[in-house]
């Protein structure tokens, strides 16, 4: 197991820093030129050459990455053409918020995706009704499921806010980032439950596709093994359906809807970045969607390296559940 | 060694085999299914007689709402139709989520036809560059490649396609690993079939149904990764029709004039909904397993 | 109807734990439906051991799914009739009581324990679930014959060997002491070796713990092995029902006589061609009105294929569905002239199909032309064992010559390397060392054992044939003349020729394949078990078949099988494998009459056959991942002396001292 961990640690490894080379090659491609970008159109051709110097573009192209990783290693990601600060102070401040949403979602997403899977797998009353709603839910873009619930939520009903991650003037700062956890760490539940309300809305519009898809792989997953002789075996034993699907046909479907979760962390994120525009969350994904019309590379190249290295982190630790799944897979 | 009859009473019948699955009772609300991705295609062809109205220029009064002054859906902040540009809109979506799809059967079901039957050395450093791309999430890399690359639709498309075709790849090469590994394959080379005889004869028509099934389901989540890449401005410009766009621009009118953000979202959902009930009724019929 | 509450004409002591009576089960396919079972009355009494015999739909299996009240299938099946077990109803009780009935009557072995275990889940507590307590599984695991119990406790079913595994279903079908367990072919998955063991293992534990068996088999030998009576199902009724020796030796059906008849044991007659049954089991989503067996009846009369017979008392305990006076039929399947147990190779003359016969007379003298030479060939595969990439010694040093129109057999248990070492030859796997060489005419074909899987499915079995003709620059129009040649060859219709392998049947495919193997036909024919997969009355027929086009093509044959009475009737000389070794070759018939290496003689003890009670030799077979030192067999080898675990001990195949062409490779050959 120690070996395996290793292993797929070693290979994600290899991943992020393809994923730097894949950042670099496209800065370079870029049509915008980071020089001109910094110092405006108006500049002297003499500070353009002295900024090129100073930003090392007059070097080899391999000396250049070379550089591009060592500053990456130190955190240094480059300037923001918009907001002409660090881009890693950028992102300091704005990851603890988007962090929280995507768990938050992720965490609706599975709990939506098991009630899905087994409500239509042991029949629970009215799982087909839900199942259809998730469906419909699923084929909406993350946008419309937003601005839809802004509609009924807020604008027509008042039950939850539309923007923001709290409502609270100087809600606790630290030590996780996460208002709601760091609300009860300072004795504020109320904190808790105002960052829990401004939650809820984007977190739930993030986790429908996500759900459906899970839920769907969950859900053929457990009909294909409820056909599967061990089930025969589990039955013909005399144990109960629940005893059949909950000790045995789970943990042999786990797998599909894991690798299935992973996947959708992916498109999750690009529906974190729409709805945290939306309802104007102080996350990475809103920082993205405003320096997508700025053309501000800097600022998307770093934004898409953290949402990587979270997307094959994540993966990662998929991988590692499955072997603990299933103890047939091995290194 | 296995002598035994199969646990379940023959699930496939011999009077069943050879049956088109479209001629089976149970299939026919398949085919209906399926059947809705021409009805799409269609209406997207027919966009520009089907709208009523210019969907650039303003053609009546502003933010009319849904049904009144003959407009349909209502009318912009500037007067133009709103049911105009959303077929028009329609039209673009669709063709581009095809035209995706269609580049990422071609170039992922090329390299893992070519993985998967060369196997050895080959499939490795595929395979390895195909996982190292799916190992990154696809549309925040296309997000990226977009803003490197200078918006444009036709840059969103580029982009989109780079990022898509590794996932087919898997697929075809994960069925063609799967079909080289029955005897049929051995059978065919001892009969003193070649290489590509073998690679396009008797292997890759069977990939092909698992590769349309992929494809057919995967319509809706392009369609709906598309929007969202216009509503982030990574579209045509304006003052093109698109549906994803046309939602951003127009957030500010969302607690009065509802209609003018909400019903590109409601195009987009019956687009993506229409492609995801086509690929389960495509699965359906294909899949048959 | 009920013809068979009075068949239970035996004392009224025998008490019955399960009860069928008048069931019938159809299963609804879209517009088809399935007649898998059609009026089947039959007991289980306390003690017994039922055998369920039947070849695929003959509706055996759906059978013993009733007695569990376990029937599948999406919509459920129509059902009509009872089934009791223990007195409770099975078919129409509540879900709740027949998972009762289960959990405290019914026990359940099946066929794949592979597939029957939960994969995920350690051994020791799947055997919990049904034991109830740790100490009792351990009990129970001990109780089956696995040793070191309480450590295969915490193995996952994937660590253990295909015999231990079927142990494992075992240890967990008789917890709690159930009334009847219903073994649904318990042995087919095994070699033949492991499946005397099971056997014998299923015998001991009825005398010990006196619950009931229902023994779900294809092999009549199987049944014969351990059954106390016999019933014969076909295809979806009651054949013949009967005390286990009468139905053997006396049936009064000709279904079970002809069953009897073509089944293959080391005692068959090899001079001429094997019996067969011909035709093929009726369509269940159509049956004939008539009788069902009608259609394949060689004393089928007028009114069998009208009125549909029931089955009747035609001596105490012994029923029979056939108008025909028991009598007839055993009249007409009385044994041909007494053949001696063993035919000489001599009697074997030359138009006889299934015997040597490929060259001429003539050339006997002369040193025959060889087809096929292999000279020390070795591989080893590189395979993955828990997390460790290690070597599995497929083959170590083989060497073996098949001569022009010869027949050989390769028998082996799994792990022996004899597939192995047909691929080497046909050039599928490179050799890591040694050599093929081949005879000049066209290159080997391949027989393989899953026809259907050997034919491509999208393309016609037109094409797929004149594939093989590609260089032989023929018109279309030549070569689809050859194509229908071929088939007609094998006896298809010209029209198979447009049919895809998914639209044939079992049998029809195989011969597809032949038909693609011959159609230009090879020097060497290499047929890899091409009839396991096969139902009895099938094997036969595609024997007759290979036997047949070897003498008409002059192909030399390379037949690997697991069964020694396949390869007694198909080969010229037997070699015997073990652990990528040939231990044993010589002529087909002597070495299954003496066999010399004790390996040998173990295998051929352990054959399932009528009226012998087959020895089984204890322990696991080695694993070719690590094979033993000396020679492999020793660990098990029951005469073994120290020197044969010698590691630079090398057996060598010696000649037979006093026999021609008889080579064994053990050291107490050496020694002599």
């Amino acid at each position: 197991m120690i070996q395996l961990i290793a292993k797929r640690l070693a290979a994600a490894a290899v991943i992020v820093l393809a994923l730097t080379a894949v950042m670099f090659f496209l800065q370079k491609i870029s049509p915008v030129d980071p020089v001109h970008a910094m110092l405006g159109p108006s500049a002297s051709p003499a500070a353009i050459v002295a900024e090129q110097k100073r930003l090392g573009l007059d070097r080899p192209f391999l000396a250049q990455y070379g550089s591009y990783l060592n500053g990456l290693l130190h955190g240094n990601l480059g300037m923001s053409y918009r907001t002409r600060r660090p881009v890693s102070t950028d992102l300091g401040s704005f990851l603890p918020a988007t962090a929280e949403l995507s768990v938050y979602a992720l965490i609706f997403a599975l709990i939506l995706a098991v009630i899905l899977a087994l409500g239509s797998t042991l029949r629970w009353p009215g799982s087909s009704v839900f199942r259809l709603l998730l469906i419909a839910g699923a084929s909406a873009p993350a946008f419309l499921l937003g601005i839809v619930g802004i509609l009924i939520f807020y604008s027509k009903l008042g039950w939850l806010p539309a923007t923001g991650r709290t409502s609270v003037l100087n809600p606790p700062t630290g030590p996780t980032g996460f208002l709601t956890i760091d609300g009860l760490l300072h004795g504020e539940p109320s904190v808790t439950f105002d960052a829990f309300r401004h939650l809820l809305m984007p977190a739930l519009a993030v986790a429908a596709i996500p759900a459906v898809s899970i839920g769907r792989v969950l859900r053929s997953s457990l009909i294909g093994q409820m056909r599967a002789d061990y089930v025969r075996t589990a039955r013909a034993k005399g144990l109960t359906e629940r005893q059949v699907v909950l000790g045995h046909v789970l943990r042999n479907s786990v797998n599909a809807a894991l690798s299935m979760t992973g996947l959708q962390v992916g498109l999750m994120f690009s529906g974190v970045v729409v709805i945290e525009e939306i309802f104007g969350w102080p996350g990475i994904g809103q920082y993205m969607a405003q320096s997508i019309p700025a053309a501000d590379f800097p600022a998307i190249s770093g934004v898409t390296l953290l949402l990587g290295a979270g997307y094959v982190a994540v993966n990662t630790i998929v991988d590692i559940l499955q072997a603990i799944a299933d103890p047939r897979i091995n290194a | 060694m296995a002598v035994a009859e199969p646990y379940i009473a023959p699930a496939t019948p011999p009077a069943r085999r050879g049956r088109p699955a479209i001629l089976r009772a149970h299939g026919r609300l398949d085919v209906a299914a399926a059947s809705l991705l021409v009805l799409v295609t269609l209406i997207a062809l027919l966009a520009p007689v089907l709208a009523p109205h210019n969907p650039i220029q303003p053609v009546g009064l502003p933010m009319q709402s849904p049904g009144s002054g003959g407009f349909l859906l209502g009318t912009d902040s500037i007067g133009r139709d709103i049911l105009s540009r959303v077929l028009f809109g329609w039209r673009s979506s669709w063709f581009a989520a095809l035209a995706v799809i269609a580049s990422g059967l071609l170039i992922g079901g090329l390299i893992g036809l070519v993985a998967g039957t060369l196997g050895g050395v080959a499939d490795t450093v595929l395979m390895r560059i195909t996982d190292g791309f799916l190992a990154l999430p696809a549309p925040v890399v296309a997000i990226a490649v977009v803003a490197a690359l200078g918006g444009g639709f036709v840059h969103t498309l580029i982009a989109v396609a780079v990022v898509w075709w590794p996932f087919y790849a898997r697929i075809v090469r994960g069925e063609i690993r799967l079909l080289a590994a029955r005897p049929h394959v051995e059978a065919a080379r001892l009969a003193g079939a070649g290489r590509l005889r073998i690679a396009v004869r008797h292997l890759l028509p069977g990939a092909v149904p698992a590769a349309v099934i992929t494809a057919s389901l995967d319509v809706g989540n392009l369609v709906l990764t598309l929007a969202a890449l216009s509503f982030l401005g990574l579209g045509q410009p304006q003052p093109a029709p698109e549906l994803g766009a046309d939602t951003a621009h127009n957030l500010t009118y969302l607690l009065q004039q509802w209609w003018i953000p909400v019903m590109p979202g409601i195009a987009v959902m019956v687009l993506a909904l229409a492609a995801n009930i086509a690929g389960d009724g495509v699965r359906n019929l294909l899949g048959d397993r | 109807m009920t013809t068979l509450d009075t068949a239970a004409s035996q004392p009224d002591t025998m008490e019955a734990v399960a009860r069928v009576e008048n069931l019938s089960i159809t299963f609804r396919r879209g517009a088809l439906n399935i007649q898998a079972v059609r009026g089947v009355s039959l007991e289980v009494r306390r003690g017994e051991i039922l055998g369920l015999v039947g070849e695929s739909g003959s509706g055996k299996s759906v059978l013993g799914m009733s007695l569990l009240g376990l029937l599948p299938g999406e919509p459920a099946p129509v059902t009509s009739g009872a089934v009791t077990v223990c007195g409770k109803d099975m078919l129409n009780g509540s879900a709740g009581l027949r998972r009762a009935v289960r959990r405290q009557h019914l026990g359940a072995v099946f066929q794949d324990p592979m597939t029957s275990l939960n994969p995920t889940m350690r051994v020791g507590r799947q055997v919990i679930e049904a034991a109830g307590s740790e100490d009792e599984a351990v009990r129970l695991l001990r109780a089956v014959g696995i040793p070191d119990a309480t450590r295969r406790m915490a193995s996952f079913p994937h660590e253990l060997s295909g015999g231990l595994r079927q142990r494992v279903m075992i240890a967990m079908a008789i917890a709690g002491r159930p009334a009847l367990v219903i073994a649904d072919e318990p042995t087919t998955a095994l070699d033949v070796m492991v499946q005397a063991q099971v056997l014998a293992l299923l015998r001991s534990l009825r005398d010990e713990i006196g619950c009931s068996f229902l023994m779900i088999t294809h092999d009549l030998g199987v049944a014969a092995q351990i059954a106390d009576r016999i019933a014969v199902l076909y295809a979806g009724r009651i054949a013949e029902l009967g005390p286990t020796a009468t139905v053997l030796h006396a049936a009064a059906h000709p279904y079970s006589a002809a069953l009897t008849r073509s089944r293959l044991s080391l005692s068959s007659e090899r001079g001429r061609p094997l019996v067969t049954l011909p035709g093929e089991v009726p369509d269940p989503a159509g049956p004939p009105p008539g009788c069902p067996f009608e259609p394949r009846c060689a004393l089928a009369r007028d009114e069998c294929s009208v009125t549909m017979p029931e089955p009747v008392e035609v001596a105490p305990g012994h029923l029979s569905a056939c108008i025909l006076p028991p009598g007839e039929v055993a009249a007409a399947f009385a044994p041909a002239p007494p053949a001696s147990r063993i035919t000489t190779l001599d009697e074997a003359a030359a138009d006889v199909p299934a015997a040597p016969a490929g060259r001429p007379a003539s050339a006997a003298a002369a040193e025959p032309a060889v087809a096929a030479r292999v000279q020390d060939v070795a591989k080893t595969f590189r395979v993955k064992s828990g997390r460790r990439r290690v070597g599995l010694q497929a083959l170590r040093g083989v060497s073996l010559q098949v001569a022009e129109g010869e027949s050989v057999a390769i028998v082996g248990e799994s792990g022996s390397g004899k597939s192995t070492m047909l691929r080497v030859i046909a050039g599928l796997e490179r050799a890591d060392r040694g050599g093929i060489t081949l005879g000049r005419g066209a290159g080997p074909q391949m027989v393989f054992q899953d026809a259907g899987a050997s034919l491509t499915p999208w393309l016609t079995v037109g094409a797929l044939i004149g594939e093989r003709l590609r260089h032989a620059h023929l018109g279309a129009a030549q070569r689809g003349e050859r194509v229908e040649e071929a088939l007609a060859h094998v006896g298809l219709p010209a029209h198979v020729a447009r049919a895809r392998a998914t639209q044939l049947s079992g049998g029809q495919r195989q011969r597809v394949a032949l038909a693609r193997a011959t159609v230009v036909p090879p020097e060497v024919l290499l047929c890899d078990e091409p009839t396991s997969a096969l139902d009895v009355s099938l094997a036969a027929v595609v024997l007759n078949l290979v036997a047949r086009l070897r003498r008409e093509l002059g192909m030399a044959v390379l037949f690997v099988t697991h069964d020694l009475s396949v390869a007694r009737v198909v080969a010229d000389r037997i070699a015997v494998m073990y652990l990528g070794r040939i231990v044993e070759l010589g002529p087909a018939e002597q070495v299954v009459a003496s066999p010399q290496h004790p390996y040998t003689k173990a295998l051929v003890r352990a054959v399932p056959d009528l009226g012998v009670t087959p020895a089984a030799l204890p322990g696991e077979p080695a694993s070719p991942l690590d094979p033993p030192p000396g020679c492999a067999f020793n660990p098990r080898c029951p005469v073994a002396e120290p020197a044969c675990a010698d590691p630079d001990f090398l057996p060598r195949l010696i000649k037979l001292r006093g026999e021609q062409d008889r080579t064994v490779a053990c050291i107490r050959a050496e020694v002599n």
